[in-house]
């Protein structure tokens, strides 16, 4: 096979001037430094970033699995006087079959709660909403539930049970909860909203609530919108 | 100021000189110690004689550098003094992280880390699986959650390797991306004084001048697209920068791929919703049965949608060999895209989801939501509502489910039992023997007591937690749609109503998706533009030779040209040039190299010429001081080409091209002729010539 000539006056340069030119970098990595390299820095990176894991408001855990509904996590937003976002037109059918909407009470400190007979945290806090609402009553302060997922028969008998003389809305298709997507969502089953006089949301508690607790933020809600 | 090292793949020269490179002021292997100022370079044949051949390069007493026996370990970059300060270090590992030796170590990270999330069961797919796993393997199991097994995909050190995955990828793209734009009005290198070297060469005779010769040859290549350089009777051509572009077209393609992934896991979400005929349900987090969002989704980002399943339809083969197997499922729906806005009409099928607002709706499973009323001890009706059971076998769709009636006075109620669609008695057993709902029975046992639910903890909706519940004394027996069975000690009646079918849904939002495509796409576009460009390059010289006849040489090089497409071309190329001159050809067809006249070397003087050793082709003798001069490391290799061909700094040198050896030589080769010697260089050659011999 026929062969170039090769001239060694032009190898020797170039070979000259390829040293010349390494010798001017930092001498090349070996894979080992390089997955050494990696490593470290796949730890340093890792310790970064474990603290960002955690669930978020409403996601699913392992926990609540098969459950058919979403556990979310406890969280309580409480808005400064005056700015937290209006709370959309709520209306619809009361589980006895009346008419109701928010808007007729404008007014009154409303106490939104997202409830239904199938949930357990929800069984946990009915006699304490069942207390508050007794209590609150002559002091403008209206109850109104919203009871998702559930049939009549069921929630009247929750009801019975846990003698709530608060209405509550029949809300099968959540609808109620989707007008409040954009503003302050219901992240879970339970959810409570407390709703001022003006029409602003004033707080939002994701979870059950406890009777001293909610009984102080309704006390807070009531007396700074007098 | 420079600093040598030995190269660590370059066996034969390890072995001739020991390896050891020295900065001035240390000791020369195989030699005496150089006094201040000399510089020895590593791996070379015989130190000594280039030591003597060399002027001073670096002055700095250094540090005595790595020699072969510490097994090549890489060290950072010392600067003058070996001072290692932080940026130092820094520098070093960022040129670690860029390379792609790293890149592709971690592509292999990311393939070998994706394999437990196969081979384990994951949270977000199947806890059921998950929670099975624990109990069969107790011990494991907590081990494995504290790695974060269970949730590879989530997992900081799965999150980890794709980080630097994305950073090594886009810490060596972009600058790359820069220079080759910075690059994009680089000329083509001079023309080598002797074409006959290149690989395609051929030459002719023209009546023409030598400047009407190269004009008309510029024209020509410059109508066929080529980059034009002219000089003093030569033209240089290059075509084919689109190669370039198409492996960084690849590269980028690949970053906005792992981008739009990423992308698609923070801002996306999953969740799963049962719904039964008749049914509504609006996707907000309270409506939905489980809800995985990505890190920065949060419930108000959902999109307001709301649907009815009107009604859902499963069709079964009724018979012949597939008896009893589901021909089609369907779900026909009402939704809206927001409240308020009007409502449509559509049919959701397996594989074909419904898209509403960015939202896909896709139909996953289906089956039986038996309807019950119960009325309690007190006679109130407190439950009537549809239970969906859960099927545990497919061919008859037996299915299992609870009833948890919490209200019930004086006792809670709870129920478990089984829905057959089409119940038989088979060897005095009842069984299911086709999925439709031709003979539906329901058969439940009866328990009273705590149901656990009023102490706030969650339970699942399909089990029944019998811990402080009895089991009441009336035997399960299957019941027809309408019939009741009356609960002993006055606890109340249940009557099986009816029964509806429900349908799972799966509800997925992946903004990433979309992009995720566009940048695959272009990836192979790019890969195949990189495959299918070469690039070629073609030279032209034209001298007067005797008799008023012009000589015209014509050269071509192409790089890495495996296929030999470039010789069709060059063919091409090289004929209309010779029409176009009107000339005749002298040296024989394109492709059969060296094939000349001894004329035509007479006609153009070289030095090279007579001083030519009959040896190695260009290409492997050059690649031969390649693999003596440079590792087997990319990087080196191909620094050797950026330099030759773009004004360097240090780090352009450093970012890795996938650029082979042998066609870095080529670039050389043009790049270099001998014109470009100084005088007092060619001397020096010379010299070392018989020393360069003997390597």
């Amino acid at each position: 096979m026929f062969r170039l000539p090769r001239s060694p006056r032009r190898t020797a340069h170039v070979a000259r001037a390829t040293r010349a030119r390494l010798a001017r970098l930092p001498r090349p990595a070996r894979s080992a430094s390089g997955v050494a390299a990696g490593a470290v820095l796949a730890a340093v990176t890792a310790l970064a970033t474990t603290g960002c894991a955690g669930g978020a408001i409403g996601e699913s855990t392992a926990a609540s699995n098969g459950k058919s509904f979403v556990a979310g996590s406890y969280d309580t937003t409480i808005y400064a006087r005056g700015s937290g976002p209006v709370s959309p037109d709520v209306n619809g059918t009361t589980l006895t079959g009346q008419k109701l909407a928010l808007a007729d009470y404008r007014g009154d400190v409303v106490v939104l709660n997202f409830w239904g007979s199938w949930c357990g945290p929800c069984r946990q806090e009915a006699p304490a909403l069942a207390a508050l609402a007794r209590h609150f009553r002559s002091r403008g302060v209206r109850f109104l539930g919203v009871d998702i997922r559930d049939s009549p028969a069921a929630a009247n008998a929750f009801e019975r049970s846990f003698q709530i003389s608060y209405p509550s809305l029949n809300d099968p298709g959540d609808e109620i909860a989707l007008a409040f997507q954009s503003t302050v969502p219901p992240a879970g089953i339970p959810t409570t909203l407390v709703i001022g006089r003006t029409g602003r949301v004033a707080a939002r508690i994701v979870g059950q609530v406890t009777y001293s607790a909610l009984g102080r933020l309704i006390a807070h809600v009531s007396a700074e919108t007098a | 100021m420079t600093e040598l090292r030995a190269p660590a793949g370059s066996g034969r020269h390890d072995s001739a000189s020991g390896g050891g490179v020295v900065t001035s002021g240390g000791v020369v292997p195989g030699g005496g110690v150089v006094p201040g100022g000399g510089v020895v370079p590593g791996g070379g044949g015989v130190p000594g004689d280039r030591a003597a051949g060399h002027g001073a390069v670096a002055g700095e007493p250094g540090v005595p550098a790595a020699a072969s026996g510490d097994g090549g370990v890489a060290r950072p970059p010392s600067s003058p003094g070996a001072r290692r300060t932080v940026a130092g270090w820094l520098r070093w590992g960022w040129r670690q992280l860029t390379s792609m030796r790293t890149a592709l170590v971690l592509l292999f990270l990311l393939a070998v880390a994706s394999v437990p999330g196969s081979v384990i069961p994951q949270e977000g797919i199947d806890p059921a699986a998950v929670s099975q796993y624990y109990a069969a393997h107790p011990t494991l199991a907590p081990i494995l959650a504290r790695l974060s097994l269970f949730s590879v995909f989530a997992a900081p050190w799965f999150a980890a390797i794709y980080l630097l995955l994305f950073l090594s990828l886009a810490g060596c793209v972009l600058p790359r991306t820069i220079r080759l734009v910075g690059s994009a009005r680089q000329l083509p290198p001079r023309a080598p004084r002797n074409l006959a070297r290149l690989p395609l060469a051929v030459s002719h005779q023209t009546a023409l001048t030598p400047a009407e010769a190269l004009d008309s040859a510029a024209g020509l290549l410059a109508g066929n697209r080529f980059r034009m350089r002219t000089g003093d009777g030569w033209v240089a051509a290059e075509k084919g920068y689109l190669r370039e572009v198409g492996n960084l077209l690849f590269h980028i393609a690949l970053l906005a791929l792992l981008g739009s992934v990423g992308i698609g896991g923070i801002f996306g979400y999953k969740a799963d919703r049962l719904l039964i005929s008749g049914q509504s349900f609006a996707n907000t987090v309270t409506d939905l049965d489980q809800f995985r969002p990505g890190r920065l989704v949060s419930p108000s980002d959902l999109q307001p949608f709301s649907m009815t399943l009107d009604k859902f339809t499963a069709r079964y083969i009724a018979s012949g060999n597939l008896r009893g197997q589901p021909s089609t499922f369907s779900a026909a729906i009402r939704y809206s895209a927001r409240p308020g806005a009007p409502e449509r009409r559509d049919v959701i099928r397996v594989n074909h989801p419904l898209n509403v607002d960015g939202v896909q709706v896709f139909l996953i499973g289906h089956g039986y939501a038996p309807v019950f009323r119960i009325t309690d001890g007190a006679g109130r009706v407190v439950f009537d509502n549809p239970v969906p059971f859960i099927p545990v076998e497919q061919a008859g769709l037996t299915s299992e489910g609870v009833i948890k009636v919490p209200d019930a006075k004086p006792d809670q109620l709870g129920f478990a039992g089984v829905f057959l669609p089409t119940a038989v008695v088979v060897g005095g057993r009842l069984q299911s023997a086709f999925p439709a709902a031709l003979e539906p029975r329901v058969s439940l046992v009866s328990y009273a007591g705590n149901l656990g639910l009023d102490q706030g903890q969650s339970q699942s909706v399909f089990q029944l937690d019998t811990a402080r519940l009895r089991r009441l004394p009336i035997a399960p027996r299957p019941l027809a749609p309408g019939q009741s069975m009356k609960l002993p000690g006055n606890a109340g009646t249940l009557t099986f109503t009816g029964y509806r079918q429900w349908a799972s849904l799966a509800i997925t939002y992946d903004p990433g998706q979309l992009p995720a495509l566009i940048s695959g796409i272009t990836a192979i576009a790019g890969l195949l533009l990189s495959f299918a460009v070469r690039r070629r390059r073609m030279f032209v010289r034209a001298a007067a030779g005797a008799d008023g006849v012009t000589l015209v040489n014509i050269g071509g090089l192409a790089r890495s040209d495996a296929a030999g497409g470039f010789e069709t071309e060059f063919a091409g190329l090289a004929a209309e040039i010779r029409d176009s001159h009107g000339g005749a050809q002298l040296a024989g067809p394109a492709g059969r190299p060296g094939d000349y006249l001894g004329s035509d070397q007479a006609a153009v003087p070289d030095e090279d010429d007579q001083a030519a050793v009959p040896d190695e082709d260009d290409q492997a003798a050059v690649s031969d001081d390649d693999q003596a001069a440079v590792s087997d490391d990319d990087q080196a290799a191909v620094s050797y080409d950026d330099q030759a061909a773009v004004p360097d700094d240090d780090d352009q040198a450093a970012v890795p091209d996938d650029d082979d050896q042998a066609a870095v030589s080529y670039d050389d080769q043009a790049a270099v002729s001998d014109d470009d010697l100084p005088a007092s260089a060619r001397t020096e050659t010379e010299s070392a010539r018989g020393s360069a011999e003997g390597e």
